[in-house]
């Protein structure tokens, strides 16, 4: 619930350089990344960042080849904003904002090719289709590097089907989705005039501004400036900057927890 | 296990008395609840059941909103039952309520208006949400009676709790709590929901084909069965109560504490 | 003797009056999650909504302003009514106040009198099965936790305490400890040396 005392009390912590919850402006919350939670799906990963709470579920399926490329596999990403995760979630079509989530971290997976689509070949007529699914099932904020991390975690541990004599087996000894790189993403607020990483639900229903940067190691895949206020190309550049020195946190619990 | 794909025919579900995952056709497969699952949530639980997980949440009371959907004489109940994309596996399902989803919606709310006492809370309404994460056969039983505890830690007053189960035929065998295969498979397939203190049958669907004997014989196998899924709702709802308990139980109750409720 | 009971638990074969529990068939049975003395025949609820009554206290938020009347988003099934001619002072929607309900009508309204404005501060949920342990006998864990930690405390039975100044932190970590513990023994004592600790 916002109201004006909330923003008076996040305004005062965040003037003394704390927030609620103790932490500093570029910290993030407790994290915990699980994979494997839903063994029917090839591919799962549920990620815990406070209380914000996602699960990516990643269905490799026979499909046919896009025309415009005709030589790879095809990935789908969606996300559900369930009404089971807040009080202000309602049922229905997918709103605008699940659907911008879905995107960003689509375009991020995407440029970084995380799925290695050219594998996804199989004959003129049939390849493989790699959709994940972004379910949210308890909101406290932040949810784009939640689901990042939820989305990266379930491909990279995803397993592979085989397709033999017309027939896909999805059981018994199987491979692993072919995949490359790992991504993860930094979202910034501009709160009350503070940049702060990781808002929570209250913090982030009080930001102007909101910046998302997807990298890997070396480069940038993507990034999202949302909501109605604006940065400065120094914040900007502020952001990069330490974009690339917390995302190797990030990247190194991805990896911890797929045991690479 | 089967491979679906490549065997057409129908395959033997019970072999030497024996079910393919090892249950004798009394046995539930293996149950697990947890409370207070989902942080915003005025009420939550998780079940596995099975391969089935499941969360399940409650909202509310409060004001029943479009307006138009409001009683003036007791709280309205919506229900949402749903089932990810990821649920099954071997296709990738689509994404929110599609028909069959919304049936089980409606069975499953008719369920809790039974038991949920209503005329507390006039004009007001009360959320059940049932996700279904992953599927492997009885999901609405297991739903409602995750449900269920997520109803009882919301502290909306009710007059009892019920359970799920689903009881199917398989050849001349009246199975308990049939799983994705057996569903699959079978020659009928009974969800029902009980209040067992009202000893009541809340929800009862069936599709197959059975004989009047068989379906009273399905309905003693699920009480009996529930005697088990009771006992499983009600140690979950106690369990966090007790823990706390134990951890202090040797401290000294002043006589301040005991009268300060 | 206290035990948890679920609803729909039995606790008495007889019928009896008892505040959350029904009688069917001549037998009393829980309809909450509770913990039942057998003794006194008394059920407290363990997780449970708030039941406005008269002379409660209790926070909320102004949701509209209508000449004459404010209405009063109290998060609860039932929401608030204060008539502008029971107050001193003049609200806008948004505004957090204090107030007491005087009656209840039948549309599910608490009329509220005696309101007062909260500025600055912070709220924090609490189940209001939870209120009365904050509180304690005579008001006397809250009374604890203002004095000890020099913040002010205003307690809605509705479940929204607002809270102001001094030890946020301490009392923000007591309330979740009684909160989680309320149907335990020793609680006080365990409140008072986590203030100590704290101070």
């Amino acid at each position: 619930m916002n109201n004006a005392t909330t923003y008076d009390y996040i305004t005062e912590l965040l003037n003394k350089g704390t927030r609620e919850d103790g932490r500093e402006n570029l910290e993030y919350r407790a994290l915990s990344i699980k994979p494997g939670t839903m063994p029917n799906a090839e591919g799962s990963a549920e990620v815990n960042l406070g209380f914000t709470r996602v699960l990516a579920g990643v269905k490799v399926v026979l499909g046919e080849p896009m025309q415009d490329r005709p030589n790879e596999g095809n990935l789908a990403m969606s996300a559900e904003l369930l009404p089971l995760a807040a009080a202000h979630f309602e049922p229905g079509p997918p709103s605008p904002e699940a659907i911008e989530l879905a995107r960003v971290v689509d375009r991020g997976i995407r440029a970084a090719n995380i799925v290695d689509l050219p594998k996804l070949f199989i004959t003129e007529e049939k390849v493989w289709d790699v959709y994940v699914d972004l379910y949210v099932l308890n909101y406290d904020g932040n949810l784009f590097d939640a689901c990042t991390m939820a989305a990266t975690t379930a491909l990279k541990s995803a397993r592979m089907p085989k397709y033999e004599n017309d027939a896909v087996i999805r059981e018994g000894s199987l491979g692993k989705l072919p995949t490359k790189g790992l991504l993860s993403s930094c979202t910034f607020g501009s709160v009350a005039g503070h940049i702060i990483l990781d808002t929570n639900a209250n913090e982030e229903s009080f930001a102007d501004a909101r910046l998302t940067i997807a990298n890997d190691e070396t480069v940038v895949r993507a990034m999202q400036k949302g909501l109605g206020g604006g940065f400065t190309p120094k914040e900007v550049s502020d952001m990069l900057d330490i974009t690339f020195e917390k995302s190797k946190e990030i990247r190194n619990a991805i990896n911890k927890s797929i045991g690479e | 296990m089967i491979t679906m794909a490549s065997s057409q025919e129908k395959p033997q579900l019970i072999v030497d008395g024996k079910r393919l995952d090892g249950r004798d056709a009394g046995d539930l497969r293996p149950i697990s609840i947890q409370t207070n699952v989902v942080k915003n949530a005025v009420g939550s639980a998780y079940i596995e059941w099975g391969n089935n997980k499941i969360i399940a949440a409650v909202y509310g009371p409060k004001e029943a909103l479009p307006k138009h959907t409001a009683n003036p004489e007791r709280a309205v109940i919506k229900c949402r039952y749903a089932m990810s994309p990821f649920s099954s596996l071997e296709d990738h399902g689509r994404t929110g309520p599609n028909r069959r989803a919304t049936e089980i919606s409606k069975v499953t709310r008719e369920v809790f208006e039974n038991v949920v006492m209503l005329e507390k809370f006039p004009g007001s309404e009360i959320d059940i949400y049932v996700e279904v994460l992953q599927a492997d056969g009885g999901t609405r039983a297991a739903g409602v009676t995750a449900a269920a505890v997520a109803m009882a830690t919301s502290g909306i007053p009710m007059t009892d709790l019920p359970f799920g189960v689903s009881i199917g035929k398989i050849g001349e065998t009246i199975v308990v709590d049939l799983n994705k295969i057996e569903d699959n498979y079978s020659d009928a397939d009974v969800p029902m929901v009980i209040s067992p203190r009202q000893d009541k049958i809340l929800l009862l669907q069936m599709d197959g084909n059975m004989t009047k004997d068989n379906i009273k014989e399905a309905i003693d196998l699920a009480k009996k069965a529930g005697e088990t899924i009771s006992k499983l709702q009600s140690d979950a709802l106690r369990a966090p109560y007790l823990e706390v308990m134990e951890k202090y139980k040797g401290e000294k109750s002043s006589y301040d504490e005991k009268q300060a409720d | 003797m206290q035990r948890i009971v679920i609803p729909g638990e039995k606790l008495e074969d007889k019928p009896l009056r008892i505040e959350g529990a029904i009688v069917d068939n001549g037998k009393t049975y829980s309809t909450v999650m509770g913990s039942y003395d057998q003794d006194k025949k008394a059920l407290i609820p363990l997780e449970g909504l708030w039941y406005p009554m008269p002379g409660d206290t209790v926070v909320g938020r102004i949701a509209e302003d209508k000449f004459t009347v404010y209405i009063v988003d109290l998060s609860a099934p039932y929401r608030g009514l204060i008539f502008s001619k029971d107050s001193n002072e003049e609200f806008v929607a948004g505004d957090l106040v204090e107030a007491t309900v005087k009656e209840l009508d039948k549309t599910q309204t608490a009329i509220l009198g005696r309101p007062r404005k909260l500025t600055g501060g912070k709220l924090v949920y609490v189940k209001p099965s939870k209120i009365p342990r904050i509180l304690g006998r005579g008001n006397n864990m809250i009374k604890q936790l203002t004095m000890k930690t020099h913040t002010d405390v205003t307690v809605g039975m509705n479940g929204i305490i607002w809270l102001r100044g001094g030890r946020l932190d301490l009392v923000s970590e007591a309330l979740n400890m009684i909160q989680e513990e309320a149907h335990t023994s020793g609680l006080t004592n365990r409140v008072m040396s986590l203030l100590e600790l704290g101070a």
